[in-house]
């Protein structure tokens, strides 16, 4: 073990001579430097490397029209290995060694966390694509901006606020909670369940359940037991979720409304897992779809289609849109001064494919998610309608087909 | 009252269920005094097995367990013939550690053969049940079961009225006379691994219908089923399936009642109770060796 890091620590000094030598004088001369780091290989690799994917897709349209300020931007991304050590030590070595002008936030709560604190330090503004547990605002932090459209707690408010502005009469008398221990999936569904208790929708279920639960027979079975009109869970992936479809199926228990956090978001794994006619009706929210009609994305899915021949996934859009943020406020500002791109943010709103976003003095985004909702076998945005895809809402949800 | 039915009557079937899956495990630390990490890897291996029949050729997963077993048991046996028969002789300890390797090494080629996204088998009955009464049963728990009860019974017979199977005894209980009367240990334990082994054809086809599944699925097995095998008394056939029973009820009954929080925890606070009062497990049989504790 003691070898072991007397072997890191050579590396370490290795790899920050060899940084140092590589890009000494850094800022000025006819570019603009943009550093960020992303964990490009460990646990958060997929949406990582989208991320990267997006940064690059709006670094080439920038340079392409003339450059941010009439500079080239260069993008300097680093691999934090989805390890939060490592993407400390890489957003100091950003500042002080590659002397980026601007920076990009990493991926995940998990990340942003530490990573964000060491741009606060040095004053720098933090436009970060991915991290809405609302563990990141508590902070009071200055710099921080998450480009999506909303935290955690409000990512279903859409979903919560149609479900209780329905008619006389189709409005859902009581709901169901289904809670996964999960820095994200859980404020998902206490953020329903506030919303829906002040409107009067009584709770007759609401259970917390570790991640790692397979078996959701008993839970399927006390919650078909109270006959919710409402069922809302807060999965934290893929399995829970599917596995809390399966049990309800076999208990034979179909809510109206049915909300889960992640889970029907991950495509032809979900319908495959439960069946694609069981899909039906189910909701859940995303930050962004392809056919979404908000400005600048006709551009941006032109231009990733040429480059990798397939639809850009969620996380490549999400990258994009806080580079956009970025580029609005250099843009509006004139110069790259950290504390003016700091006021403009504050007080300004930004038009990003994910649609128009503004923030909160802490950073936090005040728009909502899509509301998806899975429709004959497809993905479909339902609200807001000027995002629609579908110009009609499943409800009540369609009976399980076996 | 009928909740409370329904609840025994689901953690009885997954128990069921999961006696299956720790058959195997007991069998090969009985008789050989292995402790087969990989059987978890092995179950996901198969269960990728079965899902790639039904889903390529059609065959119903549970057709495929015809398949499966032939070629588990063929696996299980030159994992022994290359590397397992190395441990004879060798502490108990030692087979954690290469077994635990092994798992790796499948879990990586399951990764590279199917990649690491989640994978399910669905055919009709996959989340349909049989209703009698006020009552519901999971349709492939039920099956579940049923290839349980038959892959026991087929378990028992076999040490019990074969040949083999009391050669299997033979060689558990002294390796010696064993060889003094004929038998050839080598040869006895690798079968042994192999029908050990061979048993996750049959698991990984449920497993297969019963939940979705990727490459890293074999660590949550792996934890349950030893489980269920120290709370039976490790080695004991029958006390697996005690023991499985017991965990299953366990788990909905606290989900139900206490908190579905507290459900993949108590099983183990069960374990903890149970070894206290009785350190040989349910069923387990106290040893010379354990007698000095």
């Amino acid at each position: 073990m003691r070898r072991l890091r007397w072997v890191i620590a050579v590396l370490v000094v290795l790899a920050a001579a060899a940084a140092a030598a590589g890009c000494g004088g850094g800022g000025g001369g006819g570019t603009i430097k943009i550093g960020a780091s992303l964990p490009l290989t460990g646990d958060f690799s997929e949406p990582g490397t989208a991320a990267r994917q997006g940064y690059e897709i709006w670094q080439k349209q920038v340079n392409d029209a003339g450059g941010l300020l009439g500079k080239d931007v260069e993008m300097v991304i680093k691999d934090d290995q989805s390890d939060q050590n490592i993407v400390v030590t890489d957003y100091n070595a950003l500042i002080q060694q590659d002397k980026v002008d601007l920076l990009l936030g990493t991926f995940s709560s998990l990340l942003n966390l530490p990573a964000s604190a060491v741009a606060e330090r040095n004053k720098m503004v933090y436009v970060e694509p991915a991290g809405g547990s609302p563990e990141m605002f508590s902070r009071g932090f200055k710099y921080l901006f998450f480009a999506q459209q909303a935290t955690a707690p409000h990512q279903a408010d859409l979903f919560a606020d149609w479900v209780t502005n329905l008619p006389e009469g189709q409005r859902p008398t009581s709901a169901a909670y289904v809670i996964a221990d999960d820095p994200f999936g859980g404020p998902v569904a206490d953020g329903i369940k506030s919303k829906l208790e002040a409107a009067g929708v009584n709770t007759v279920y609401s259970e917390v359940y570790p991640p790692e639960t397979v078996n959701f027979d008993a839970i399927a079975s006390a919650v078909a037991a109270k006959k919710p009109d409402v069922i809302a869970q807060g999965s934290a992936g893929l399995s829970d979720g599917v596995n809390l479809d399966r049990a309800l199926i076999k208990v034979g228990y179909s809510p109206k409304q049915f909300f889960q956090a992640s889970s029907p978001s991950f495509a032809d794994q979900f319908s495959n897992a439960i069946g694609i006619k069981n899909t039906d009706g189910i909701f859940y929210a995303v930050s962004y779809h392809v056919d979404a009609k908000t400005p600048g994305n006709e551009d941006f899915l032109a231009a990733y289609r040429a480059k990798y021949n397939t639809d850009p996934p969620e996380d490549a859009a999400d990258g994009y849109a806080a580079a956009q943020v970025l580029q609005a406020a250099v843009e509006a500002v004139g110069e790259v001064d950290q504390d003016k791109i700091r006021d403009w943010l504050h007080s300004n709103s930004v038009d990003t494919i994910l649609g128009t976003l503004s923030w909160d003095e802490t950073g936090a985004p005040q728009q909502a998610f899509l509301l998806a909702q899975w429709q004959n076998g497809n993905e479909e945005i339902v609200l807001p309608e000027e995002a629609a895809t579908s110009t009609t809402i499943v409800n009540p949800k369609p009976a399980w087909s076996k | 009252m009928t909740q409370f039915v329904q609840v025994i009557i689901l953690g009885l079937l997954i128990g069921g269920v999961y006696a299956l899956l720790a058959a195997g495990l007991t069998l090969i630390f009985g008789v050989m005094d292995v402790i087969n990490v990989a059987q978890g890897a092995l179950l996901i291996f198969a269960a990728f097995v079965a899902w790639t029949l039904w889903k390529d050729l059609g065959i119903d997963p549970l057709l495929g367990v015809l398949i499966t077993t032939p070629l588990m048991f063929a696996i299980g046996w030159a994992m022994y013939m290359l590397t397992i028969q190395f441990l004879a002789g060798k502490p108990a300890s030692m087979s954690v550690l290469l077994t635990f390797a092994l798992a790796l090494v499948i879990e990586g080629t399951m990764g590279i053969l199917w990649s690491t996204t989640y994978h399910a088998s669905t055919p009709g009955y996959f989340a349909e049940s049989f209703r009698p009464g006020a009552f519901y049963l999971p349709k492939a728990q039920v099956y579940g079961c049923v290839i349980a009860v038959g892959v026991l019974t087929a378990l028992y017979v076999l040490l019990r009225y074969t040949w083999l199977g009391r050669a299997i005894r033979a060689v558990s209980e002294n390796v010696t006379s064993a060889r003094l009367v004929g038998v050839n240990p080598k040869k006895v334990a690798a079968l042994t691994f192999a029908v050990g082994v061979a048993t996750t054809g049959a698991g990984g086809s449920i497993v297969s219908v019963l939940y979705p599944f990727l490459p890293g699925s074999h660590y949550q097995w792996i934890s349950r089923l030893l489980g269920v095998i120290v709370l039976g008394g490790m080695g004991s056939l029958p006390g697996a399936v005690v023991g499985a029973l017991a965990l299953g009820v366990a788990e909905t009954t606290t989900a139900t009642y206490i908190s579905p929080r507290w459900a993949t925890m108590v099983p183990y606070v069960l374990i903890v109770v149970v070894l206290l009062a009785r350190p040989q497990g349910i069923a387990g049989v106290r040893l010379r060796e354990d007698a000095a504790l």
